[in-house]
């Protein structure tokens, strides 16, 4: 099993024995290609990663070292990866999804008190305001999509949009911290923890659980976001950065020669070794050594995940790359297909602070967001459906609210107030069925009334469809059994699953 | 005129009718002329269909038959599951409703839900049944009482203007009896007439909340259901609501008595030492307990650890730094029998001692730097004193239930009224109150200033006290009664009653001043002012001629702005009908107090058209615009420099009564139940002495109670979870391993007698931690060796934790980034003040700002919720949010890779061979002997000699080779020299050894 896997690997670290025989050091490059025996590439790294690793329960109570060897689902699952595009601010379902003849009808009317009373910035609210965009039924299924996203509009066939999503809160931070942690509050494990603390990974030598950020700005709630919360700190999300080194403190800060950081390495694993030598039996330590060779390991795995070098020009042109508009978001697409390629269980895409967050100009504000990331993500749909990566992943698509069918700051260029009572997110890749619209909110695309879909029930259908009864995937704190959906009431969305 | 000022809201009005036609599930009241709906036909398939299942003939989960309405109506375990004829308060409705029934199935939809609705709001009746049978029974709709009004409706909007602190206009919202009684205009209310109450009248049209204050004042419109409640209350005779208490502790939620087979609620006993075989290993009772245990299981403790490595592990142990090398010499030369006792009574001594022990009690605490909450998350620039108080707390030796009754009640030891007159000493106990005042707290933006935050920030500072002080989950009785230990729901919000004198959620301040908004917003701050005498000048120093900076900024911008004003003015008054404008600008001549009611009116009504509002000039005129940006700008940069005003981040009662308190059903503020006056938890009464107030006369006296409640000597709870804690430091597991649950999911003790006698032990001896450090550290069980404590030498007993042999530990974030900057020289060890500041590097890394003095200790670090240092961040330094009783420990690449390429590292490796190399000279061998010394406080052995000294030649000559091409300038030889120590002392800091104790 992992042990196995790591003696093959191990054996090729300078050993004790090589380093007190004062054999010459190996330098650092033979030592790496030696890892993969001059293949550089990620199926072979998938597969040192993955070989000889069978699959673990999921952690009980059993006091055991927590670790991300993969571990079997409840069930037979639909989706081994998830790609989380997230896309904080609140994109518009008003302007983007979710077309609302009647708002003309009632264009210019002030909002009523019960309206009025969901307004974050109530000092700014304007009158009920119709979408600028036009909408058009598109593909075989005919759904409805706005004017704004002409690629995605091309891939209806393939999405499960759900138009009935309503949250709990009208500020960022408890919105988002609800759509990640299942909590309006700080402090609880993210989505993505649970996820890789209920299956550990495919690919010991990636993280498990990969956080694509905007290299512009963190999001609202920065680190926070993939926190792992009070579950071992070895299912927090790991930011992998995409410009320059993709983790902090991959390689030292200044050069050293090889022989001089082998050497580094030799000594340090002779210190180890005579250690565990006189404390036997103590997991820690052996983990600890363990834990030094994965790190080594890891410098070239992480590298050349986020290699983009080694895809062809037709594919970086697919995803923009050379265009400087989809270029950010393309890069961070492309990687989030390498990773999942690898084995990575579950990688979130977030976007530069507040883009889809239009309390005024709308129009301009969503040409920019959807100018960023509609290319990319069809090409993302695209490409993972040509590798056949599209049967085991699962790609979500949403916000953590919607907006308010009313303008704001009517006096300037018009924009939206949040609105969490109704919103929409799409789902598309495992276990989705393509072309459905689920759900529906009122006439003024304000609230969800038609099967609404809490962040609970959302939550509770990603661990399905990673084979998980998010009742089940419990942990243990403090004596009481935690859970990503709490004591909240949640249903899996059966309407969307294939 | 009057036509014109409310066509608005008339507009508005209409609009809602529009909006409520059109949207579905919002359908209006039908007439209820056609006959109510029957039980059978209209409800009971639907029952079979989704609910029979598990609430059926067969089976009655939580009691409950659904089966028959004679059945339905009778109810479950929860009670009734109907109301007949009001489905909101109807649990089977709710249930469904919020989609928590049926379990694990897709929710009834919108059409059930209705038909569930009308059956209940039409009475709840069998098929055919005669209405009159309902009408017997109860009222059609249930009456609307004074819980459904003034708090969910009144209290969250109104209390800010018309409360305890200001009541403008006379009037006070707060009760029934003051909204009868009224204000300026005279009563607010008339029962039973609601159309001649003020109160709706001004609600009604939208005048009050005044809409224009709303995100100042954090409140929202009142919608209409509400209103219609308001409307009803008052035209039901606004009847109070009757104290239902009895029957509902008769069912479900009573205050429980089955405490017998909680352990933890028992006061503690004082038990013998039980007498074991291996008696010469027992150097004191704590060893006779442990041994008897390993006995029973055929083991016993491990031999006595290498003098050298219980020094060390001393060290650690106590002030989180290793010895120096001439330490190490001096204790091995040492060969008084007595040693050992001496060196702990020293680091006892240190002042190291409380940075150490004190940060433990910040976890417990959730000492944070920041308010978090907001992604702003603004600096908490005056908490460092409650830091620096906790840390002398404890290198003082403060007796325990000292130290909890000043955290808990400071403010009603000294009176904060006075404060100006009192020296730095005597607010001390001001300062400790900062132990309620670390949860996260967002409420200074008004964006998360409304009433369910505020019930947040209690809610966690509850969750710290009772986990921390209690070993308590008494935040899980929030919303509902504690699942599994004896504390109602009830007992919750007892609790949060005690803290309500200062923390009320409709009376409240905000906890500094908001980032935006002008000083002198309607929320006071939670802030007492206070410096000493130095800081004081400090700040008039450097604060004077930024203000008059400021104040000439400001008067040149009015200067500035007069003409435009004047010329806004003048166009805003020709916009008021032509017939009444002479009579305005007439009413606006006489002085407000002599105006006659008409031009009273007159100038009221036209507000708007007679003042400028901030904003409105910039708005108008580009020219003026452009002016006032650039000033503003320049105010804000001087703003920048102000020093703020010295204080206190305190907690201190605020003077009259604060507003009811209410056991909030599942939580939600909306939804008050009985009112709950303050009190500790029903099941522990019977175990300790009464819960008993008497008030100071500046304070409630609600927390100076629970102090003395929680200090009384054979308390079940507080020696004992103060006990474990130490013990838990010590070894690295407490005897109750889950240190903030002594209840029933907790851990059980390992050791129940040893915990009871060393809960009696700290009492008597004083409430003394030091007492009980020198007694554990004393014991034979710490001066075990850790050489062998893996599975197969405990004989399966998990964790180790029956000890035998030491366990070995992990050095936890701080201890081990002061480790390294000790050992490399860099350690600046200026105690308390201001936290450091730290940087966020290009790639990420959070690092600290270090001065030419070195860098300070850990817990003198900015703890920015959202920077924290990426080292300790790595090492598992908690999150606070709210408060962490023990910290996890991973084993993450992050931290090989931290440890092994960080700067932190790097550099501190290459100052760590600088210092040896300064210490012992050029002898290759004393070299790696001192390297030794002061990384693993031991002499290495000969072969660990040999090796290092064939890889530091390997290195030596490598760099000697290559040097050229890196700085020619320098002396070859001692610079390759240094460099390759350097890479063996990076390899040591990276050494199990040196991070395991």
């Amino acid at each position: 099993m992992r042990s196995g896997n790591q003696a093959r690997l191990g054996s090729t670290l300078p050993s004790r024995e090589s380093a007190e025989s004062g054999a010459p050091l190996p330098s650092r490059r033979e030592l790496f290609s030696s890892l993969g025996n001059g293949f550089v590439g990620g199926a072979l790294a998938y597969l040192l990663g993955r070989d000889l690793l069978s699959a673990q329960p999921l952690p009980a109570d059993s006091g055991q070292a927590p670790d991300l060897k993969p571990r079997r689902p409840h069930f037979e699952p639909r989706a081994k990866s998830v790609i989380h595009l997230f896309m904080n601010g609140g994109p518009s379902q008003i302007d983007l999804f979710d077309p609302k003849p009647m708002l003309k009808k009632y264009e210019g009317q002030p909002p009523g008190r019960d309206l009025t009373n969901d307004v974050e910035q109530i000092a700014s609210v304007g009158t009920l305001m119709p979408s600028p965009f036009e909408f058009q039924k598109r593909g075989r299924c005919g759904m409805e999509i706005s004017e704004m996203l002409p690629f995605l509009s091309r891939k209806v066939d393939d999405i499960a949009l759900v138009r009935s999503m309503f949250t709990k809160h009208f500020n960022h931070e408890p919105a988002i911290f609800l759509m990640q942690s299942g909590r309006t509050i700080v402090g609880r494990p993210s989505l993505g923890s649970w996820v890789v603390y209920g299956l550990g990974s495919e690919n010991q030598n990636l993280p498990a659980y990969v956080v694509l950020d905007d290299p512009k700005m963190l999001p609202v709630n920065g680190l926070q976001n993939w926190q792992a919360g009070w579950l071992p700190p070895v299912y927090q999300g790991t930011r992998l950065k995409s410009e320059g080194s993709p983790l902090l403190n991959l390689k030292p800060k200044e050069e050293f020669p090889t022989p001089v950081l082998n050497m580094a390495r030799s000594i340090l694993t002779r210190l180890d070794g005579d250690h565990l030598h006189r404390h036997p039996g103590q997991p820690e330590l052996q983990a600890r050594i363990t834990n030094y060779e994965l790190a080594a390991r890891m410098q070239i795995a992480a590298s050349d995940a986020l290699d983009l070098s080694q895809e062809s020009p037709a594919t970086h042109e697919m995803y923009g790359l050379n265009d400087e508009a989809t270029a950010s978001y393309g890069r961070r697409c492309l990687m989030a297909r390498r990773l999942v390629e690898r084995g990575v269980r579950m990688v979130q895409l977030y976007i530069e602070e507040q883009i889809w967050d239009q309390h005024s100009d709308l129009a301009g504000g969503l040409r920019y967001a959807c100018g960023k990331t509609d290319k990319p993500v069809h090409a993302l749909l695209t490409d993972l459906k040509q590798r056949g990566l599209w049967d085991s992943t699962l790609v979500v698509w949403g916000g953590e609210f919607g907006r308010l069918p009313l303008s704001q700051h009517p006096d300037k260029k018009a924009g939206r107030d949040h609105g969490p009572p109704g919103f929409s997110v799409w789902l598309a890749g495992a276990g989705i069925k393509g072309g459905t619209v689920y759900g529906a909110t009122d006439e003024l695309g304000h609230r969800a009334v038609e099967n609404p879909v809490s962040v609970h029930d959302l939550h509770a259908t990603i661990l399905h469809l990673l084979g998980m009864n998010h009742r089940d995937l419990v942990y243990r704190r403090e004596g009481r059994n935690e859970r990503l959906t709490d004591e909240y009431p949640a249903r899996v969305v059966n309407g969307i699953l294939a | 005129m009057a036509a014109l000022l409310s066509r608005a809201s008339l507009f508005r009005l209409s609009l809602l009718t529009a909006c409520l036609a059109v949207v579905p599930g919002a359908i209006p009241a039908v007439a209820e002329t056609d006959p109510p709906p029957g039980f059978e036909t209209r409800v009971l398939p639907l029952l079979q269909a989704k609910c029979l299942a598990c609430h059926g003939p067969q089976i009655q989960q939580g009691e409950l038959d659904l089966s028959s309405l004679e059945r339905l109506l009778e109810g479950g375990a929860a009670g009734p599951s109907v109301v007949p004829g009001s489905a909101e308060r109807s649990l089977l409705f709710q249930k469904v409703e919020a989609g928590e029934m049926p379990l694990g199935q897709d929710p009834l939809s919108p059409g059930e839900l209705e038909a569930i609705r009308r059956w209940i709001d039409r009475g709840a009746l069998a098929d055919g049944q005669d209405p009159g049978a309902f009408q017997a029974r109860n009222d059609l709709k249930p009456a609307v009482t004074s819980h459904d009004v003034l708090a969910p409706i009144l209290h969250v909007r109104c209390l800010i203007c018309h409360g305890r602190r200001t009541q403008e206009a006379g009037l006070d919202l707060r009760t029934r009896a003051s909204i009868l009684k009224g204000g300026k205009s005279g009563p607010a209310m008339v029962p039973g007439k609601p159309a001649e109450s003020l109160l709706l009248q001004r609600i009604q049209a939208e005048e009050m909340p005044p809409p224009k204050d709303f995100s100042r004042y954090c409140v929202r419109p009142v919608t209409s259901p509400e209103l219609e409640k308001l409307r009803r209350w008052i035209a039901d005779g606004a009847p109070e609501t009757p104290s239902n208490g009895a029957s509902r502790d008769s069912k479900g939620s009573t205050d429980r008595n089955d405490t017998a087979d909680l352990w933890s609620f028992q006061p503690p006993s004082r038990p013998a030492a039980p007498r074991v075989a291996q008696s010469d290993r027992v150097r004191n009772p704590i060893d006779a307990f442990l041994l008897e245990k390993l006995e029973a299981r055929g083991l016993g403790f491990a031999p006595p650890a290498d003098r050298l490595a219980l020094m060390r592990r001393a060290y650690l142990d106590l002030v989180g730094l290793p010895p120096t090398p001439d330490e190490v010499r001096a204790y091995h030369r040492d060969s008084d029998p007595q040693a050992y006792e001496r060196l702990v009574d020293r680091l006892l001594d240190s002042a190291h001692y409380g940075e150490r022990w004190g940060r433990y009690w910040l976890d417990a605490a959730g000492y944070a730097d920041s308010e978090g909450k907001v992604h702003a998350d603004n600096l908490r620039p005056h908490a460092y004193r409650y830091r620096d108080y906790v840390i002398r707390s404890f290198n003082d030796d403060k007796p325990y239930d000292r130290f909890l009754l000043e955290q808990i009640a400071g403010d009603e030891l000294v009176d904060y009224r006075k404060l100006d007159s009192l020296t730095p000493d005597a607010v001390e106990p001001l300062i400790a109150t900062g132990f309620l005042r670390m949860a996260p707290d967002g409420t200074w933006s008004g964006a998360q200033n409304f009433v369910p935050e505020r019930l947040d920030v209690v809610a966690d500072q509850v969750e710290v006290l009772s986990s921390t002080v209690m070993g308590l989950t008494l935040a899980c009785a929030r919303c509902h009664d504690h699942k599994y230990d004896p504390l109602p729901q009830r007992d919750f919000y007892r609790f949060s009653a005690i803290l309500r004198s200062a923390y009320d959620p409709y009376d409240w301040l905000i906890p500094q001043e908001p980032l935006l908004a002008p000083a002198g917003g309607p929320f006071p701050k939670r802030l007492l002012r206070y410096g000493s005498e130095e800081e004081l000048r400090e700040v008039k120093r450097n604060n004077g001629p930024v203000e008059q900076e400021i104040k000439r900024l400001k008067r040149s911008l009015e200067e500035k702005a007069a003409p435009f004003k004047a010329r806004l003015l003048r166009e805003k008054r020709e916009k008021i009908p032509e017939a009444l404008q002479a009579d305005v600008e007439a009413a606006l001549k006489v002085a407000e107090d002599s105006r006659s009611q008409l031009q009273k009116y007159l100038v009221e009504s036209f507000q708007e058209f007679l003042t400028v509002e901030p904003g409105e000039l910039e708005k108008r005129f580009e020219e003026y615009r452009e002016e006032s940006a650039k000033v503003n700008e320049a105010v804000r940069k001087a703003e920048n420099k102000l020093q703020r005003h010295p204080s206190i981040r305190a907690l201190f009662d605020m003077p009259g009564e604060p507003t009811p308190n209410y056991l909030l059903i599942r939580g939600e503020h909306t939804r008050p139940g009985d009112a709950v006056e303050p009190g500790v938890p029903s099941a522990l009464q019977a175990h300790t002495r009464p819960f008993r107030i008497r008030k100071p006369e500046w304070s409630s006296g609600r927390r100076l109670a629970l102090a003395k409640w929680l200090g009384q000597p054979d308390h079940p709870l507080t020696a004992r979870v103060m006990a474990n804690r130490i013990w838990q430091h010590h070894f690295g597991r407490g005897l109750v391993a889950t240190p903030g649950n002594f209840g029933k999911l907790g851990t059980s003790p390992s050791h129940p007698e040893l915990l009871d006698w060393l809960a009696t032990e700290f009492v008597r001896q004083g409430w003394s931690v030091k007492a009980m450090h020198r007694l554990i550290m004393t014991s034979g069980a710490y001066r075990q060796s850790s050489g062998n404590t893996g599975a197969g030498a405990t004989n399966g007993h998990s964790e180790n934790s029956l000890l035998s042999g030491f366990p070995l530990q992990r050095l936890d974030a701080e201890a081990l980034r002061d480790s390294i900057l000790k050992i490399s020289g860099r350690l600046d060890p200026t105690p308390f003040g201001p936290a450091d500041e730290v940087e966020v590097q290009e790639d990420g890394e959070v690092t600290s700002q270090c001065t030419t003095a070195g860098c300070r200790r850990s817990v003198y670090m900015l703890q920015r919720r959202t920077t924290p240092l990426t080292m300790l961040d790595t090492f598992d330094a908690p999150q606070l949010n709210p408060n962490c009783v023990k910290r996890s420990q991973s084993m993450v690449t992050s931290q090989a890779l931290q440890l092994w390429n960080s700067r932190l590292a790097r550099k501190s490796a290459r100052h760590f061979a600088g210092r040896v190399i300064d210490a012992v000279g050029s002898d290759l061998e004393s070299q790696v002997e001192q390297v030794y010394l002061a990384a693993l406080s031991r002499w290495p052995t000969a072969s660990e000699r040999q090796a290092a000294l064939r890889e530091i030649g390997e290195l030596d000559r490598y760099w000697s080779e290559h040097l050229d091409s890196h700085t020619p300038a320098e002396p070859k030889r001692s610079r390759a020299r240094w460099l390759a120590l350097s890479t063996f002392c990076h390899a040591m800091l990276n050494s199990a050894e040196f991070i395991f104790y």
